[in-house]
């Protein structure tokens, strides 16, 4: 159990790390965030004075007050967080950060999760394909597919738009989902699904192209390896089916690997999704990141930051127990 | 997109608008007849700038973070003044209205019978009650009162003729049923807006929201009975739903218009009003520091520019011509009182800005530039992230201007830092746009940003007006004075040529061009646009109360 | 023991997935024995298109026209003069992408270099001292591992950004590839730190440390030697995730708009409405230049996976030999079924 416990301690400490840093940065740097926020604000508020309450919520958000150590800054900033207090938006003013949060939070994690399960599917698929056909043609569509990583996401998604839903019109340009066909907004029946479906291919599809060549690779090389360690050897001596040994052998060992890396690539992706997201004004949490961003909303830039981070980290850790359960030598080895 | 709006909040007809409607059969891969079968209830779908997740947020008092469609479809003023004409305003909630003989004293009159779009009646009482809520209430105001159900009085303690289009036409009247429980309206989000405009909210989303017609409105349910807005983050998104037929109705910069008009579907109208100028901090006495401080740099940067350049470059060739005197032409045409003050300078006269500094006490130095006293001219030029157009005229100005040997260094900053050095007066010049009157005369122009009272020391912010170039001088401030205390024509038109002779001289705000509002609009399956014969509304979907008289005027075509 | 190590440090997976594994295969390999690299057709390619477009970057901005020269006019389609065509302010094409190759690679090396270093720093220490400083060094790259990149970067970017007093610098690409480089060393310290962990048990090692060789000496001289191969792919990744970045940043309108990147082209391009003129001359290129560059970097790495990993190199070859030799013996029988 000593494992769980040690990888538990790990997330529990970076964590808190990613909050220090959130609380530090605006506070480190030169210049005046909170003014800049509560400047923001007032303008959003049509140049009339502030309440008090919000004030003082902005500045131990962001900036010092005045009479408090940094000590007690940090102890009040952790206060509001656990509370679930991430204070209220500047651009979208006056909605609370965590309301935004929780409408955008659900599309991403759909976006992503099924976007980086396909390219991990498939890319595994894939490379354990080329990997037991190491040394024909095959290999040369290993280099191939390095192109396609090294294409700059948006860049990909523009041209994907503009072939695609411009000039062919077949798939939808934005959106997470018909906004024309729902203008209620979402609803629980089959066709509001399928439009959701519909309208998360691009999305996905630009995800998915950028990043299955890094599973196919890995699984790749793995396979290679596997194939020619002793135990194939000796399975292909006895005269096993090749389809066996492919599966059962070799590509059932050679995906660990993969697997423990899954957690690390879902950083990769969430990076890719943000831009992706922007690009098709699809209902995430990354575009709220961009918008925040190029609005200096320091409040929601930090809330964001603070959830995805988050996120990451569960996805992270609950790898980790997967691939715990499945390679029981990680648990045993210190 | 706020800063857009900001830019182009108001606007006017000048020069000729490129109406291209070109019908050629086929549009290729553009799918235009989406909507050929929809007959009348087809709703019509607008991107009014919003993006998403839009802000459920309907409160008339949240000017910049408010849906577009809170101020005019929803909530109204009492008048509409058209930006586009010097026509009157028309009367919407209110009938007629006028002033005593010393301005001080507003008696108006609305029409009989109105309703909210709850169903309760709309009486001079709510309007009385909106004059004295919130931000509304004017410090110098000293009473408002309903003296019967269609008659308000609103007294003064000093004379308010020139401010007539701001009391009238832009502030939102709310029914006092509802608000009167609203302690704070600073945090109001009103959710379920009760307004007396032609729409109702019918549903919300952060991706799009939808209005129908109000049959309470006063002159019955408009014809085209549900609209929807829609959020959208980037023009082109918006570029590729208005050619493949998803949305009909946008105001935005696209700089290769014939590709959205080619299919017939759309048609466009561009429109020339707001000056885009190089704001400079001109006043030594104010605190203003830089080289631009003196007026011999201003005048040879005005002479340096090839604004011709700009406009087909950075504009796309969409922009107008600007003048000097800050009129509207033609607009305005009656208040030029000098017709070399017509238009800058459209190509640059390297020669004309050397002679200018050099009779100033300016040298050039041997790497070309020119300085003085040992120390070489240099200014610093920036503009707002992401507002291309400015962005683009803030290179090819640097550029220009290093050929007449003025070094400019043009950066950019993001939206959120760009205002507040204007607004302190911490900068040496800034690519900024100056908000034309409302009305056709260009009192409140030179009112807002010429004069001392609009202005402020440098380290805070001007409390009224936006005189951010900390402008002084003491003839203009005496004829905009006169001209304030004054309907005699005769009398303005004096004052106005002094206040034209010393600002197109003294150049604190350099011109450079008219900023173009390009609008696109479906004219095959609605019809009732504004054109350039009929300009009763500019046809831009962000413009409050505009919007609304255009969404009134169409019809769904048979 | 090396192999220990492998499975609890999460490998990154991207263009170098097989590195900690590759890691091993140094320290297994006698430093004798290592082949010289084999010049594969991978390679080639790989460095064929690296020199090309780096001698592109850095000669062709003084071939051609000042790349930010408006006098031409706008939108012109590629031909006579602009090889490439000119953009809405009419600056020549070819210009600005020999200027914007030229950003892209100074921001390449400089982040992809001053990552190196802080792997470097806290992978090599890590594994080589061990102990207490081993384990606040990996908590910290494990932190900066897991914490998600772009996000990080967006934060640090804009706080960094709009720092009063910085003036120019604050949209420069130096400040952007520091930002890069300080946010991107984590993956390639632990790689670093698993192979600097096994090499210190080689006898080599402790034999130099026995002799009392000061531990930086032992590092410089007989740790990092070793580990060229794996320090070449770890800056070739640096770099193509810096370059990457730089775009990304550049298109979310937080990148080096001071300086002429490829990124800061197709954000020029993309908000000057490239796609919506046509104007395909001005959006692909630089796209497509950014693939290249990323390809050909990718393509060496293959080549030094291959070196420190023999297995990915001579598995294949055996599987052709045998294939081939399986054919030649089919041959022969129905040659000799004929005769």
């Amino acid at each position: 159990m000593s494992f769980y416990v040690r990888r538990i301690l790990f997330y529990v400490i970076t964590l808190w790390a990613a909050v220090s840093l959130n609380f530090l940065l605006p506070r480190l740097l030169p210049g005046d965030p909170a003014a800049i926020m509560l400047g923001k604000l007032r303008r959003a508020n049509g140049g009339r004075p502030l309440s008090e309450e919000t004030i003082r919520g902005i500045t131990s958000m962001l900036g010092a007050e005045k009479g408090m150590t940094l000590w007690d800054q940090y102890i009040a900033y952790w206060g509001r967080i656990l509370q679930g207090d991430l204070g209220v938006s500047s651009t979208r003013y006056p909605a609370p950060v965590l309301e935004l949060i929780g409408a955008a939070l659900p599309w991403t994690v759909m976006l992503v999760g099924v976007a980086t399960v396909l390219s991990f599917v498939l890319g595994i698929a894939a490379g354990a394909w080329v990997g037991w056909k190491r040394g024909t043609w095959v290999d040369h569509l290993v280099p191939a597919t390095t192109f396609l990583q090294s294409i700059p996401y948006f860049w990909l998604a523009l041209v994907l738009v503009a072939v695609l839903s411009v000039q062919m019109g077949v798939l939808p340009i934005i959106g997470g989902y018909d906004v024309f066909d729902f203008p209620g907004g979402p609803e629980w029946s089959w066709a509001f699904f399928s439009s959701t479906i519909v309208h998360a291919i691009l999305p996905a599809l630009t995800i998915v192209i950028s990043s299955v060549g890094g599973w196919l690779l890995g699984m790749r090389n793995m396979m290679v390896q596997t194939m020619s360690e002793d135990y194939v050897v000796t399975a292909e001596a006895k005269g096993l089916t090749p389809s066996r040994i492919r599966t059962r052998y070799a590509a059932r060992n050679a995906v660990i690997p993969s697997l423990a890396g899954f957690g690390i690539a879902l950083g990769f992706v969430v990076a890719g999704s943000i831009v992706t997201e922007q690009v098709f004004s699809y209902p995430g949490i990354g575009k709220l990141m961009i918008q925040s961003v190029q609005g200096l909303d320091y409040s929601l830039m930090q809330g964001v930051f603070l959830v995805i981070t988050l996120t990451v980290l569960a996805a992270n850790f609950l790898m980790e127990l997967i691939y715990g359960f499945i390679d029981p030598r990680v648990r045993h080895r210190g | 997109m706020t800063g857009r709006r900001k830019r182009l909040s108001m606007m006017f007809a000048a020069g000729a608008a490129a109406l291209a409607l070109t019908l050629t059969g086929c549009a290729g891969g553009a799918d235009g007849g989406s909507g050929g079968s929809g007959a009348s209830d087809k709703p019509l779908r607008v991107w009014s700038g919003s993006m998403t997740p839009i802000n459920n947020n309907f409160s008339p008092f949240a000017v910049d973070t408010a849906a577009h469609f809170t101020f005019g479809p929803i909530y109204e003023p009492l008048f509409f003044f058209n930006q586009l004409s010097a026509d009157p305003p028309t009367g919407l909630i209110g009938d007629k209205y006028s002033y005593s003989e010393d301005g001080t004293v507003l008696t108006i009159t609305i029409k009989a019978d109105q309703k909210w779009s709850d169903g309760t009646a709309l009486t001079a009482k709510d309007v009385a009650f909106t004059f004295g809520y919130g931000s509304n209430k004017d410090p110098e105001m000293v009473s408002v009162e309903a003296t019967d159900d269609t008659t308000v009085v609103i007294t003064y303690s000093a004379p308010k003729f020139t401010a007539a289009s701001l009391i009238l036409g832009s502030t939102w009247m709310i029914p006092e049923h509802i608000w009167k429980d609203i302690k704070d309206y600073t945090v109001e989000t009103n959710q379920k807006p009760v307004g007396s405009g032609p729409y109702v909210l019918k549903s919300f989303t952060d991706a799009a929201y939808t209005v129908e017609a109000n049959p309470n409105y006063r002159d019955g349910a408009p014809a085209v009975k549900t609209v929807q807005v829609i959020g959208i983050d980037s023009n082109q998104s918006s570029e590729d739903l208005l050619k493949t037929g998803k949305i009909d109705w946008v105001g935005q910069f696209i700089a290769n218009p014939d590709a959205i008009t080619a299919g017939g579907r759309i048609s466009t109208l561009n429109q020339q009003q707001d000056p885009t100028t190089m704001l400079t901090c001109s006043t030594v006495a104010l605190g203003c520091t830089g080289p631009q401080t003196d007026p011999a740099v201003r005048q040879a940067i005005n002479l340096a520019i090839d604004r011709g350049a700009i406009s087909d470059k950075a504009f796309a060739g969409l922009s107008g011509v600007a003048s000097p005197s800050f009129a509207l032409l033609p607009r305005d045409e009656k208040w030029l009182s000098d017709p070399a003050l017509a238009k800058s300078p459209q190509e640059a006269n390297i020669a004309e800005a050397g002679s200018t500094l050099e009779a100033a006490g300016y040298t050039k130095g041997s790497d070309g530039f020119y300085g003085k006293d040992g120390k070489a001219i240099e200014l610093d030029l920036f503009s707002p992230d992401g507002w291309t157009d400015y962005n683009d005229a803030a290179k090819l100005i640097s550029e220009q201007a290093a050929k007449a040997g003025i070094r400019i260094n043009n950066r950019t900053v993001s939206e959120a830092e760009y205002w507040t050095p204007l607004a302190n007066g911490n900068f040496q010049m800034a690519l900024y746009g100056v908000t034309q009157s409302l009305v056709a005369d260009p009192y409140s122009t030179y009112e807002r940003y010429f004069s001392t009272p609009a202005t402020a020391k440098v380290g805070s912010e001007p409390t009224k007006g936006q005189n951010y170039a900390r402008y002084t001088n003491d003839i203009v401030d005496a004829a905009v004075k006169t001209a304030s205390a004054t309907e005699d024509e005769g009398i303005k038109k004096e004052a106005y040529a002094k206040i034209q002779t010393e600002i197109a001289r003294d150049l604190p705000y350099i011109p450079v061009v008219l900023n173009a509002s390009q609008a696109f609009f479906n004219t095959k399956d609605f019809t009732g646009w504004p054109s350039e014969k009929d300009l009763y509304a500019a046809p831009l979907p962000y413009l409050s109360t505009a919007s609304a008289i255009v969404l009134t005027h169409l019809k769904p075509a048979k | 023991m090396a192999d220990n190590t492998s499975p609890e440090v999460p490998v990154r997976t991207g263009p170098t997935p097989t590195s900690t594994l590759a890691a091993i295969r140094i320290a297994k390999t006698d430093r004798t024995r290592r082949p010289l690299p084999r010049i594969s057709g991978k390679l080639l390619t790989g460095i064929i298109i690296v020199v090309v477009i780096s001698l592109f970057g850095i000669l062709a901005p003084f071939f051609v026209q000042d790349p930010r020269f408006s006098g031409n006019d706008a939108l012109l389609p590629p031909g006579d003069g602009h090889i490439l065509g000119t953009t809405k302010l009419g600056y020549d094409v070819f210009a600005q992408l020999a200027w914007g190759t030229r950003g892209s690679l100074f921001v390449g090396v400089v982040a992809g270099g001053l990552a190196l270093l802080l792997a470097i720093l806290f992978g090599v220490l890590a594994g080589y001292f061990g102990g207490v400083l081993d384990e606040v060094l990996t908590l910290i790259t494990n932190i900066m591992l897991v914490i998600p990149g772009l996000p990080l970067v967006m934060v640090i970017a804009a706080y960094v950004q709009h720092t009063e007093g910085l003036g120019a610098f604050a949209r420069s690409s130096l400040l952007v590839a520091i930002v890069l480089g300080i946010t991107g060393w984590a993956g390639s310290a632990v790689v670093l730190r698993a192979t600097a962990k096994s090499l210190r048990m080689r006898d080599y090692v402790a034999a130099a440390r026995v002799a009392g060789e000061k531990p930086l000496r032992v590092i410089f001289v007989e740790i990092l030697p070793n580990l060229v191969p794996l320090l070449a792919a770890q800056l070739i990744f640096g770099v193509i995730f810096a370059i990457l970045g730089e775009a990304g940043l550049s298109y979310l309108g937080l990148g080096p708009t001071g300086s002429i990147t490829l990124g800061t082209m197709l954000n020029d391009a993309q908000t000057g409405q490239a796609v919506g003129s046509q104007a395909w001359w001005w959006f692909v290129p630089p796209g497509a230049l950014i693939a290249l560059l990323g390809t050909g970097l990718s393509l060496i790495n293959f080549a030094i996976d291959e070196v420190v990993n023999p297995k990915l190199r001579l598995a294949p070859q055996a599987a052709r030999n045998q294939r081939k030799a399986r054919r030649a013996g089919r041959s022969v029988s129905e040659n000799g079924a004929i005769a």
